[in-house]
């Protein structure tokens, strides 16, 4: 094993210059940005839904889309600001308020609709593209969101991941309510929070090798 | 005293402001700034670790662990806030995560002791008692006065004749009987002792 005061030399030795982090509130900004742009090249791509206007004038439906936009929002600049080690615990209730209105608002709508059988025989239902948009908004946030948290698998892997899949997961419920007309909440819920559960069982079983391949390595030092 | 230990255990607010600025410096890449603050902090870092893990090996284990920690996510300092708790953090983090692997392997591995290693038969484990006696022994002798612990390593340890020892220490056969006769009492009233203590 090497002695401590050798670690010490090696590491002084071989540091270099870095780039300091910007604040939790920055980060968490450039991260909803980036899910505006996601949202905006769906919207032309995809087009918002037919009834969208008429819907807004709905009270129920306005509530539940700001709350889950409000959800992702406060989850992101949670996430982002306890990634940090010296910052409080309690940073994780902050979308907690959010998310109960949220929840409160869920319907089953997709998770019903896997296929049709009509006339016209076996068709996919409105769930499959639900779940397309679902894949298509999720996935490149998820993946920012690992980079750009990647640090925080050395301190709280569990608790970061956890708040991160609910900002990814109310962003895209709120994504699926402006261009899908049923309401997808619960399969988003199931399909992040589920995300998110594998990521933080496969983090237990795996320890800190999860974010070892965009995390920066702890080991690499000793490896040498 | 008891304020002198809790200044000791905790750095103190100049020693903070400290190493926050060789922290910045060290994100600047200035090296001699950084392995000031490494040799500086492990002090603390291992009395942080040693209130929760008591053998030495762990307790550097630990506070390696901390350090390698500290520069993976060197970046992660803002130079505006205070070190102490930064570094705090990370350390905590670290001894759980120690913690806990302790107690995993605690639930699946026991330690191998020298009783495990022994047999039924009774001639079998005469190793283990042998040792400590031979060690018990050795602690005596070295605790006798000088002329009787020459007399009994020269008579009995190196099973010298009187001639030998008298040529070898310079000390008559009569005095080198009287010493090894001392010797021996005092032997069987210092592990007499140790037994009752045991």
């Amino acid at each position: 094993m090497i002695t401590t005061p050798d670690l010490i030399e090696q590491l002084a030795a071989t540091t270099t210059p870095v780039r300091r982090l910007r604040p939790p509130l920055l980060r968490a900004g450039l991260w909803l940005l980036f899910a505006a742009f996601i949202l905006a090249l769906l919207a032309a791509g995809h087009g918002v839904r037919p009834d969208l206007g008429q819907r807004l004038h709905q009270p129920a439906f306005v509530a539940g889309m700001a709350a889950s936009l409000l959800t992702g929002v406060l989850a992101a600049v949670a996430a982002f600001t306890i990634s940090l080690p010296d910052r409080s615990h309690r940073w994780l209730l902050l979308p907690a308020p959010a998310l109960v209105v949220w929840i409160s608002t869920i319907g089953y709508g997709c998770l019903t609709d896997w296929v049709s059988i009509g006339p016209n025989g076996v068709q996919l239902g409105e769930t499959v593209r639900c779940f397309a948009t679902l894949v298509l908004t999720s996935l490149p946030l998820s993946f920012a969101m690992l980079v750009m948290l990647r640090y925080a698998g050395l301190l709280r892997p569990r608790a970061v991941a956890m708040t991160g899949c609910l900002a990814v997961a109310a962003i895209t419920a709120t994504a699926l309510s402006l261009f899908h007309d049923l309401d997808a909440t619960l399969m988003i819920l199931i399909w992040n929070l589920g995300t998110a559960a594998l990521i933080v069982g496969l983090g237990g079983a795996l320890g800190r090798r999860l974010f070892s391949w965009v995390a920066p390595r702890a080991g690499s030092i000793q490896d040498r | 005293m008891a304020r002198d230990e809790a200044a000791s255990e905790k750095p103190s607010m100049d020693e903070r402001l400290d190493w926050s600025t060789l922290m910045a410096r060290a994100q600047d890449g200035d090296r001699d700034a950084y392995r000031r603050l490494l040799g500086d902090v492990t002090p603390y870092l291992r009395s942080l670790v040693a209130r929760h893990h008591r053998n030495p090996c762990d307790v550097e284990d630990v506070v390696q662990d901390i350090l390698l920690t500290v520069h993976a996510i060197r970046r992660t300092y803002d130079p505006k806030r205070p070190f102490g708790p930064w570094l705090a953090a990370i350390a905590k983090r670290r001894i759980i995560d120690r913690l806990r692997k302790q107690g995993r392997s605690r639930l699946r591995e026991s330690a191998l002791e020298e009783g495990h290693e022994t047999f039924a038969a009774p001639d079998a484990n005469l190793h283990a008692a042998a040792a400590w006696d031979e060690r018990a022994l050795r602690a005596a002798v070295a605790s006798l006065p000088a002329g009787q612990r020459q007399a009994v390593t020269l008579l009995k340890l190196r099973e010298m004749s009187l001639k030998e020892a008298s040529a070898a220490s310079g000390m008559s056969v009569a005095s080198l009987k009287v010493a090894t006769h001392r010797a021996l009492k005092s032997l069987r009233r210092i592990l007499g002792q140790r037994r009752n203590d045991r």
